[in-house]
């Protein structure tokens, strides 16, 4: 029996005729970020509505209370009020992650099992950080920041510098993909042993009930939480958190 | 549905979709949570305040009520104590005229009865005299057996009388 995992799918692909990036695919991985985003602003819409001064509703308490934990999540990670400004993108952040990273548990492909989408936040990160460096202390500055301690430290330092981005992409993508893969492998292999431990039973009844992966319900549920609710609630926090922290500490360095 | 993107690549177009699907995402969440949840924070922060500064002025009002009130309290207690001094002295300055004007009287009364009993005895020693004048010319003109005119003999009675009521 052969296990495959694929990546994501290409629905169908618009024609553009632009030189090196080609046509337009339109992929699984697209088209449930669109559904993540809709879900998001739907929610955000959702637990907006009615907003009152005294006496708030349920909705709102659970409004007020994300944007309390986003307020309080950049305050403790920067130590100030100096990164306020980036509170809704540091949510924005954790949130379509998050979303992301749990939609699987629907059975839609995760955005985030595409290294395309890590790689899209970890670029926007890496600029925002490079940004706040040169601002803190100018471009002469940043680039005289790549040859200390000492010159010949300057390939090291610049490789440092990007892997920060790699890192926080391939950290994020590679978790979610484990995910995926392990899953796949333990349905594989329960199915397997499932088609194998009834398949003792003689008869018909035998062979009709080794045709049907029974130990495939209940299990791999127990290991998802593990896998896709811990782990991708964990990749979100700390893709956050590490975006937070590189910022704030590109204005100190 | 057939075709697949291989498990771990770069596609340059999702890449630059997603990027732009991020600061999407960024522009609805500001939007649809954090401008009105910001919005009715900032609301419901400028009550709080605005019932601090209420209860402030609510505070500093009461004190100067409180204050006005004991100065007005003070004031009154002031004006009862001036009025029952006034009251005093009033009612002892009239007690001394009373006083004063009942001993006039008495020393009035007193002196018009002197006045009335010294006329009394003048009276009464006249009267005396008159008798005493007419008894003594009786005994005199018994002692003399004769008549002894009254007219002739006044100088010599009167001398007499006034001898008597000297040293009565």
């Amino acid at each position: 029996m052969n296990v495959e995992i694929n990546g994501a799918r290409v629905f169908f692909r618009i024609h553009t005729g632009i030189p090196f990036l080609g046509d337009f695919p339109v992929t699984e991985t697209l088209v449930v970020s669109w559904i993540v985003m809709i879900i998001i602003t739907g929610l955000c819409i959702f637990l907006t509505r009615n907003l009152k001064v005294e006496n708030i509703s349920k909705r709102q308490a659970v409004a007020e209370w994300i944007v309390e934990l986003a307020n309080n999540f950049v305050v403790n990670n920067t130590g100030g009020h100096k990164y306020d400004k980036l509170i809704p993108f540091i949510a924005a952040l954790f949130g379509t992650s998050l979303i992301s990273n749990l939609i699987s548990l629907v059975g839609l492909r995760s955005p985030t099992a595409d290294l395309s989408t890590e790689a899209a936040w970890a670029i926007v990160v890496f600029i925002m950080i490079t940004a706040e460096k040169i601002k803190s202390s100018g471009i002469g500055g940043y680039l005289k920041s790549f040859t200390t301690p000492i010159f010949v430290m300057t390939p090291f330092n610049i490789l440092s510098e990007l892997a920060t981005p790699v890192s926080m992409a391939c950290r994020h993508f590679g978790n979610i993909l484990s995910g995926i893969v392990i899953n796949a492998l333990i349905y594989a292999a329960l199915a397997i042993v499932s088609n194998r431990l009834f398949g003792l039973i003689p008869g018909a009844v035998g062979r009709v009930l080794s045709q049907i992966p029974i130990l495939d319900v209940g299990l791999p549920a127990v290991l998802s939480v593990y896998f896709d609710w811990f782990t991708g609630v964990m990749q979100a926090f700390i893709f956050s958190t590490l975006t937070i922290m590189f910022i704030a500490n590109a204005s100190e360095g | 549905m057939n075709e697949t993107q291989s498990l771990v690549t770069l596609v340059p177009w999702t890449f630059i979709a997603q990027i732009l699907n991020l600061f999407i995402q960024l522009f609805l969440i500001k939007k649809f949570l954090f401008k009105p949840i910001n919005n009715i924070l900032k609301k419901r922060q400028e009550l709080a305040d605005k019932e601090i500064r209420d209860a402030k002025t609510a505070k500093e009002e009461a004190i100067e009520m409180k204050n006005s009130y004991e100065s007005s309290i003070s004031e009154a207690r002031d004006e009862a104590a001036r009025i029952m001094k006034s009251a005093e002295k009033e009612a002892s300055a009239k007690a001394e005229a009373i006083v004063s004007e009942a001993k006039d009287e008495a020393a009035g009364i007193k002196q018009r009865a002197e006045a009335d009993i010294a006329q009394e005895r003048k009276k009464a020693l006249n009267e005396v005299k008159d008798e005493i004048g007419g008894l003594a010319m009786d005994i005199a003109g018994k002692v003399v057996e004769k008549e002894i005119r009254e007219e002739d003999h006044k100088k010599l009675i009167e001398d007499f009388i006034r001898g008597v009521g000297e040293a009565s």
